[in-house]
């Protein structure tokens, strides 16, 4: 499935705004950006792959399993997915990649690799960390945005999703400074999406590093990751922004019942597995 | 309820979610809600559903969309409540 070709029936896709505002040159950009990331990946990739597996040793609980499950969802879901982890390092959305798929099924099919919607101020100060984001799927957002710069950012999800692509965003809006998922001070970036494209699944994705866990900028090298992925269609009978709120809480209320049942076990299998 | 009600009774609806308590010594009709005091834009969405439930009206998307100073969701209200 190439970007820009809808992989699925339009009527499926039912925004708010029926029409994509985003001028000729934003949509080429985003296409020649796919194409970018894409071809970069070949370099890219390994490093990562590398850099997480072997540098710094990190490994995956039942990463055949959660791959396996990812690639089942990815066939049998019907409508856009918006992959919804839990936010504790800085790197969750690398470790989230390359638990999701191995480096070659991420290639072949591209799509599997979401993109991210990172902290504008965050990454985009230095010329390297932006040519990585570029590279790696990233559409930069601003927090507290004005309705222009908010509203091109959410125009960019749109068009994203409609192509087929897949989009994580962290439905807290920020990593939780408890360590645990924040069911009280949450955004709503999630519930505005889910509004506009009532269709879509919502890919709940609980990831936790067992050994250290909690709030912190990088995992500890060695550290071993708890995953365990849930697919939702979140439905609310509100309206406005009631029903924005509703459908948020129901992303957040389901990532608190993955952690929930995460500390409920305790023990976890003893063996990990890497690359 | 006249319009000096309606202010009170907002500033009193946004002040549980401003993390910054020391701009309500100097609040006015002026004072940017996301800026001045620094309400996050979640926590502004609260306040909206907080205005609506307390005046008993409905704000539509757009109408959210323009509030971004104590005024704008004054003037807001005071059109639903005539």
């Amino acid at each position: 499935m190439e970007f820009g070709q809808s992989m699925m029936p339009s009527m499926l896709l039912k925004p708010k705004s029926n029409k994509i505002v985003l001028s000729f040159f934003e949509l080429i950009s985003l296409k020649i950006q796919r194409i970018n990331s894409r071809l970069a990946f070949v370099v890219i990739g390994p490093l990562v792959h590398y850099l997480v597996f072997k540098r710094f040793r990190i490994t995956i609980e039942n990463l055949m399993a959660i791959r396996r499950q990812y690639k089942a969802i990815l066939k049998e879901a019907t409508g856009p997915i918006l992959v919804c982890p839990n936010h504790l390092t800085l790197v969750d959305s690398i470790i989230q990649a390359v638990a999701l798929n191995s480096l070659a099924g991420h290639f072949f099919h591209f799509r599997s690799l979401p993109w991210n919607l990172p902290e504008k101020k965050n990454f985009y100060h230095k010329i390297l960390w932006r040519l990585l984001c570029y590279l790696g799927k990233s559409i930069p957002v601003v927090r507290g945005a004005s309705p222009v710069e908010g509203k091109k950012s959410v125009e960019k999800m749109h068009y994203l999703l409609k192509c087929g692509e897949i989009i994580s965003i962290f439905p807290e809006g920020k990593r939780s400074r408890s360590g645990f998922v924040d069911d009280v001070d949450y955004s709503y970036a999630v519930g505005h999406l889910l509004k506009e494209f009532p269709e879509t699944n919502v890919l709940c994705l609980y990831m936790r590093g067992i050994k250290s866990g909690g709030f912190s900028n990088f995992p500890m090298e060695g550290e071993n990751f708890y995953f365990e992925l849930k697919l939702i269609k979140p439905e609310s009978k509100e309206n406005g922004l009631k029903k924005v709120r509703d459908l948020s809480k129901q992303v957040i209320t389901e990532l608190k019942a993955m952690e929930n049942n995460y500390l409920l076990k305790g023990s976890h299998a003893n063996e990990a597995v890497g690359w | 309820m006249n319009e000096q009600q309606v202010y009170e009774k907002v500033v009193t609806l946004i002040k549980p979610y401003a993390k910054n308590q020391e701009a309500f010594s100097t609040v006015s009709k002026d004072s940017k809600i996301l800026e001045d005091l620094q309400v996050n834009s979640a926590r502004l969405v609260d306040i909206i559903l907080a205005m609506e439930d307390e005046f008993n009206i409905e704000v539509k998307d757009e109408e959210a969309d323009g509030i971004w100073t104590i005024n704008d969701a004054v003037n807001v209200i005071k059109t639903k409540i005539q």
